[in-house]
């Protein structure tokens, strides 16, 4: 809602999580963003809820609390089983009528990112996408969104000063999901679904779960990338197999690309793809401007080359020196090992 | 392209309109200007293929609209395998049928906006990725003896690398070479020609006077203050090279063209 | 069936020079091009169109010259153009922008279908789609990979997600995001072009659109950035791994577990 005046920031209170539920099943994303929560509600004084929506969900909302919920708002409904966009919307924007939340952080996956919107205009307040950075201003007490944009070209910091709730989707992985704490003590409230919610919504036919689906690069959260070092389409296989271990995607230099070792489509640099992976492994690649612009934005950069004065080696996070063609073989076979 | 060199004929670079441009028709103007007057002057026309991966309309249809006057020995068309197979087929087609004759064959700049040939569409399954080295084959197989095919050569990479892919062109079919811009003698491109001695070689001069932008298109940074006169430059590549062809990138059609005429005659 | 696709006009990443000292993108005097994700969704409605028959409006909110990228939608098969800009719609945020589209969708009238881009390239917030869904109470697909089916009251898609993907049936009219694999975009000749150019693109205002004043622009969008900065430069030191190759795996995953990456 606008906000008439200032005292009208009174009327919100709390910190919300709204949990993301795959396959039945609490999502890692969800712990980060109650450890986020925790933060900001200590700074606000306040207490963190967690909202689970969902089917057969019941016994998992008490889950929640070890990871710092105070409150966990259940909707346990045969109607949530699969993702329903503009049911889970109504659901929220009556809930948030009714406890008015002063904040509310969703994950930035494509169920968040497609839902939280919906919630925002209708409930006629801000949202900030894909936040990776989350605080409150010291002066004004208003939650500061920080996010990258223009492909991680530019971080911008927002917030909504006449709005409340103030919303935001967090990426994955960048929180830091906090330890369980069982001795933790916390409410369940219970809500359900009204006729008026599920009228008009999406029929949803078929559901298909795959936990090879080939990860493309822009949704990974590891690349490992090869360069002209690959010396050809195996070396790739070799990369290919790595990154099977470890759920990541294979990306290439183009120096590779016009050797014909691998499709266009790895690519990663200026006339590539542009990538933010939490962890981006870089094999044999020397690190031109034209890659580390499309790549420099990862949270975590693992370089292997045998020369350790390329620019990769020198910008990277861990700087592996010797042969790639032992290191990487050696890796998989560890990871399989662990 | 014996006959290029031979006869002194430059190659003339000349960048077709973007397709982001507000101002198509003045353009064309400009464009159709450029191509007549390398046209008037016997030198030859070489036209890009959405360099650095920014769109732009393609030659053979500019020519086509705008009905510009072919002649075989001038004009080339910069061909790289960001096209759909049915874009493929329509420019060879075009091409032919205009009576372009030189294409110069690039694996190319990619972009989010450009569609790249798949190996189906080249009939080259045995490969990842559809390089120049497959267009060129495809070319071979499906126009026989209809176009003269040229590749480009770049001193800046890793030679070891740079020479195998060459091989593997010239195994293809490529007749004549194009190098990347050189602004001096150049010891790889020397080895190059003593590889290949049967094969032309056309250099590349860069004639903006904004040498750091050089880095852009071939990769390696070049600081921004270097100072760098491309006429004499262009001179002293003549006498380096005297006997490959020369290729002018970045002409200024204002500022240059009139002064390039007897440069390469008077050697 | 009518399909207004959504088109938005940003810089061109390509085109981009890089800054030698912070090694990022130096945005000054880049080319405006379609929205790259946007060419999908041109395509797609072009692709329905030609199988179900009426017609495609390309709509774009921007300044005068984002004329442009409706040209370019009409030169690869769009019907007509229509442009939403005046000084009134500046500085709109998704919600305002999303709310300036919703209520152009509404003036246009009969519309069965909005297609748009899963993601702008410069904003990269992907809140526009669902944001007009919302705005129109209408039902939503995000990440579209495939439209199965559809018919004068129904469309069914397929929509990726993180673990795989599903298919929903949704009534009509209805809106959807679509991802790079949906299909192969064209690209515009210069023919097409050519023809586009000669077509006229109505410009509307806010008050065209019966848009209200406090719900667009500056004052219409609750989100304010305060701060725009380069991304904090990466952290200079670097952990060197040295060794025999089985001591530098050793030492590695040692590294990984300790930032719990494995
Ligand atoms: C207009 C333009 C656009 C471009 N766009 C892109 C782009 O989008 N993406 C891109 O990547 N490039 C791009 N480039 C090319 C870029 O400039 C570089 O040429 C390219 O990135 C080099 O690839 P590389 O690092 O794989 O190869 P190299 O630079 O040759 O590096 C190979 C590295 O592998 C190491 N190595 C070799 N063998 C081994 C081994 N056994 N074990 C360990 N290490 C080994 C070497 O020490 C070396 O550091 C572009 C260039 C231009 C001009
Ligand atoms: C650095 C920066 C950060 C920002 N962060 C936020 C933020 O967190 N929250 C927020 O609300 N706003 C934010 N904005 C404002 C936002 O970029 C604009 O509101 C913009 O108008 C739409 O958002 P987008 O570019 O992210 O588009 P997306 O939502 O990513 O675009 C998705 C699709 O919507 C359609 N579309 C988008 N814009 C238009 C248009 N103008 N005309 C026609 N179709 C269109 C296209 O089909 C497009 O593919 C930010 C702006 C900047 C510069």
């Amino acid at each position: 809602m606008r906000l008439k005046n200032d005292s009208d920031k009174l009327k919100y209170s709390n910190v919300w999580v709204v949990a993301e539920v795959l396959s039945g099943k609490i999502q890692p994303v969800t712990h980060e963003l109650l450890g986020a929560a925790r933060s900001l509600a200590d700074a606000k004084k306040s207490k963190v809820w967690a909202v689970l929506l969902g089917h057969n969900v019941k016994e998992q909302a008490q889950l929640l609390i070890p990871y710092g919920a105070d409150k966990v708002l259940v909707v346990d409904d045969s109607r949530l089983s699969g993702f329903s966009d503009e049911l889970e919307a109504r659901i929220l924007v009556r809930l948030i009528k009714k406890y008015k939340p002063e904040i509310l952080i969703c994950g930035a996956t494509t169920r968040g990112r497609a839902l939280i919107p919906r919630v925002a205009v209708v409930s006629e307040c801000g949202l900030t996408a894909d936040c990776t950075e989350l605080s409150i201003d010291p002066v004004s007490g208003d939650f500061l969104q920080t996010r990258p944009a223009f492909g991680g070209n530019i971080m911008a910091t927002i917030r909504c000063p006449f709005h409340r709730p103030q919303m935001a989707t967090v990426r994955p992985r960048v929180m830091k999901a906090p330890d369980a704490d069982f001795s933790r003590n916390g409410e369940i409230i219970f809500e359900e679904v009204t006729e008026s919610d599920a009228s008009k919504i999406k029929r949803i036919l078929e559901v298909f779960h795959s936990d090879d689906v080939a990860v493309n690069l822009a949704d990974a959260q590891i690349i490992i990338s090869g360069g002209r070092a690959m010396k050809g389409p195996e070396g790739f296989k070799m990369l290919g197999r790595l990154a099977a271990r470890v759920g990541g995607a294979v990306g290439a230099s183009r120096a590779a690309v016009d050797a014909g070792w691998i499709p266009y489509a790895h690519q990663i640099g200026q006339t590539g793809q542009t990538v933010q992976t939490k962890v981006y492994i870089s094999c044999g690649i020397s690190g031109q401007i034209q890659h580390l612009v499309g790549m420099q934005s990862c949270n975590l950069i693992i370089a292997i080359d045998k020369d350790p004065s390329t620019p990769m080696m020198q910008m990277a996070d861990i700087a592996v020196v010797g042969d790639l063609f032992e290191i990487v073989p050696g890796l998989t076979e560890e990871i399989v090992k662990l | 392209m014996r006959y290029h060199i031979e006869n002194k004929i430059y190659h003339v670079e000349i960048l077709p309109p973007k397709q982001s441009t507000e101002k198509l028709e003045a353009d064309l103007e400009l464009f159709a200007e450029k191509y007549n007057r390398v046209m008037e002057s016997g030198y030859c026309a070489c036209i890009t293929d959405n360099a650095m991966g920014l769109l732009a309309f393609q030659g053979h249809e500019i020519i086509n609209e705008l009905n510009l006057k072919v002649n075989p020995e001038q004009v080339m068309i910069h061909l790289n395998t960001f096209h759909t197979k049915s874009n493929l087929c329509e420019i060879l087609d075009t091409c032919m049928a205009k009576g372009i004759k030189y294409l110069l064959i690039i694996s190319g700049d990619g972009s989010d906006r450009l569609p790249k040939l798949q190996p189906a569409d080249v009939e080259a399954e045995d490969v990842q990725s559809v390089t120049s080295v497959e267009l060129l084959r495809y070319i071979k197989r499906h126009y026989p003896d209809t176009f003269t095919l040229g590749v480009a050569f770049n001193p800046y990479e890793p030679p070891e690398h740079e020479f195998e892919k060459l091989k593997r062109k010239i195994d293809a079919g490529a007749e004549f070479i194009v190098t990347q811009p050189i602004i001096e003698k150049n010891a790889i491109v020397d080895e190059m020609i003593q590889k290949y001695p049967d094969i032309p070689v056309i250099v590349e001069a860069w004639m903006s006077k904004k040498l750091y932008l050089l880095s852009d298109a071939v990769g390696y940074p070049i600081p921004e203050d270097t100072e760098f006169d491309p006429i004499k430059t262009l001179m002293q590549i003549h006498r380096d090279y005297p006997n490959c062809g020369v290729y002018l990138s970045l002409l200024g059609f204002k500022t240059q063209y009139h002064l390039i005429g007897e440069t390469w005659r008077n050697i | 069936m009518k399909i207004v696709v959504c088109v938005k006009q940003v810089p061109a990443t390509n085109d981009a020079k890089i800054d030698p000292e912070t090694k990022r993108i130096v945005r000054e005097g880049m080319q405006a091009i379609l929205n790259p994700f946007d060419t999908y969704a041109v395509e797609e409605a072009v692709q329905l169109r030609d199988k179900f028959g009426g017609e495609v409006i390309a709509l774009s909110m921007g300044p005068e010259k984002a004329a442009l990228v409706l040209r370019e939608a009409i030169s690869v098969g769009a019907d007509r153009g229509l442009l939403l800009s005046d000084r009134a719609f500046g500085g709109s945020d998704t919600w305002a922008t999303s709310y300036v589209l919703s209520k152009a969708i509404e003036k246009i009238g009969g519309v069965d279908l909005v297609i748009c881009g899963k993601q702008a390239i410069d904003g990269d917030t992907a809140q526009v789609g669902p944001g007009i869904a919302a705005h129109l109470d209408w039902m939503q697909a995000a990440c579209v990979m495939e439209v199965c089916d559809a018919d004068k009251d129904t469309i069914t898609v397929k929509r990726m997600h993180e673990d795989g993907y599903d298919i929903c049936e949704m009534s009509l009219p209805a809106v959807v995001t679509v991802v790079k694999d949906i299909n192969t975009p064209r690209v515009p000749t210069l023919k097409g072009r050519l023809a586009s150019d000669k077509s006229e693109i109505p410009i509307w205002k806010p008050e065209d659109i019966g848009a209200q004043s406090s719900k667009i622009g500056l004052d219409g969008s609750p989100t304010r950035v305060v701060k725009t900065a380069p991304p904090p430069i990466r952290n200079s030191v670097t952990k060197k791994i040295t060794g025999t190759s089985a001591e530098c795996v050793k030492e590695l995953i040692a590294e990984l577990r300790l930032r719990s990456i494995l």
